[in-house]
């Protein structure tokens, strides 16, 4: 890494090869919260990006569906090179990690016959479910002064855990609805 | 659909849920799991399997985890399958959009239909955590632990880490 950055002049166009190892870095880092180090990474390290221009990417990212930090990678490569960078700060993203963690759980679930790895991973995803269900109750949170928020978010969880109806159907009527609520009813914050 | 294998048919259908992800891939668990549940592919226990094992391993793991199931469906290629309908749609939208953000930035409708899209989003997130705790649910062990977990993370000092570990080391000496 110091090697890169000595023999790269400042403000000279990103080498590849560090675009591709910084978000490898993010990916691995980012366990449970990859936009933490990428804010690191690309604000704090290698000054890609200002702290506002990050942020407003990031605002971007949220309007946009797909996990936000792989939209992240995408953004900071297009802006340093392009769509080649892009898809270098993808590839640095994704394919180490997704090639170990494929053949490591592949392993891990071959073996999931055994007694005591079936237990650990039935006490491990009851945990997970746990972390996702207060993820969403956490986000929440700032909306629950709002009736029609969290009516919205009670007929998107029913719709899909009680109709059983295709995602794209739930959103499909509920977004409009929504949509037309926030633009007519309210201006308030 | 019987035309077709079931990688692509996998694959065809995470293509248009990842455009539709708005608010992260655990958004669509509900979904993947009504429709692998309704081809047989993939067992309530794995479906919570390859979940607990996407969760552990760093990197991309709701990429992973669409990865392990189409290695179930359909081998190493179904895998890279998965994994490419996974991410590509939404990639292409992001840089699509990078490009177009000048343009769309200060525009009011794009305040307004993200403020519009959070409440469902976050209803969704909460579905996808509900669907997993039931596919993951052997009794009441387990249910504790999901209520555990749920506590301890909106306390919000322990580190997510130490939840999964606990959760895995209760499991792994309760016997679920």
């Amino acid at each position: 890494m110091s090697q890169t950055a000595a023999t790269r002049n400042p403000g000279d166009r990103a080498a590849l090869t560090t675009l591709f190892v910084a978000f490898l870095k993010v990916s691995i880092c980012g366990f449970g919260g990859g936009l933490v180090w990428a804010r690191r990474i690309v604000v704090e390290q290698t000054q890609w990006m200002s702290e506002q221009q990050f942020a407003e990417t990031l605002t971007l990212c949220q309007l946009m569906p797909g996990p936000n930090v792989v939209g992240i990678a995408v953004c900071v490569g297009a802006k340093l090179r392009g769509a080649i960078g892009a898809i270098t700060a993808l590839a640095g993203f994704i394919l180490l990690p997704w090639t170990v963690g494929l053949s490591l759980g592949a392993l891990v679930l071959q073996y999931a016959q055994l007694a005591v790895l079936q237990n650990i991973l039935h006490g491990l995803s009851a945990a997970a479910a746990g972390l996702l269900i207060a993820t969403g109750i956490r986000l929440l949170l700032p909306h629950r002064a709002r009736p029609v928020a969290l009516l919205f978010a009670t007929l998107a969880f029913a719709g899909m855990v009680f109709t059983k109806l295709p995602l794209l159907v739930v959103l499909l009527t509920l977004a409009p609805i929504s949509i037309a609520a926030t633009a007519f009813g309210g201006v308030r914050a | 659909m019987n035309i077709f294998s079931p990688s692509i048919v996998l694959a065809a259908h995470l293509a248009v849920l990842s455009s539709i992800s708005f608010g992260g891939f655990p958004t669509v668990l509900p979904d993947v799991h009504n429709l692998t549940a309704a081809n047989g592919w993939v067992t309530d226990r794995e479906f919570a399997n390859f979940f607990a094992v996407s969760q552990v391993v760093p990197g991309p793991n709701m990429i992973l985890m669409m990865s392990f199931i189409g290695l179930k469906v359909g081998g190493i290629a179904g895998a890279i399958a998965s994994a490419l309908a996974t991410f590509a749609p939404p990639c292409a939208m992001y840089f699509a959009s990078y490009t177009l953000w000048d343009w769309f930035r200060d525009r009011p409708w794009q305040r307004i239909v993200r403020r519009a899209l959070a409440p469902l989003t976050i209803g969704l997130v909460i579905a996808g955590g509900y669907v997993m705790a039931r596919a993951a649910d052997t009794g009441w062990p387990s249910v504790a632990i999901t209520a555990a977990a749920v506590a301890l993370m909106l306390r919000g000092r322990t580190n997510p880490l130490w939840i999964l570990i606990a959760g895995g080391t209760l499991g792994g000496l309760g016997g679920l």
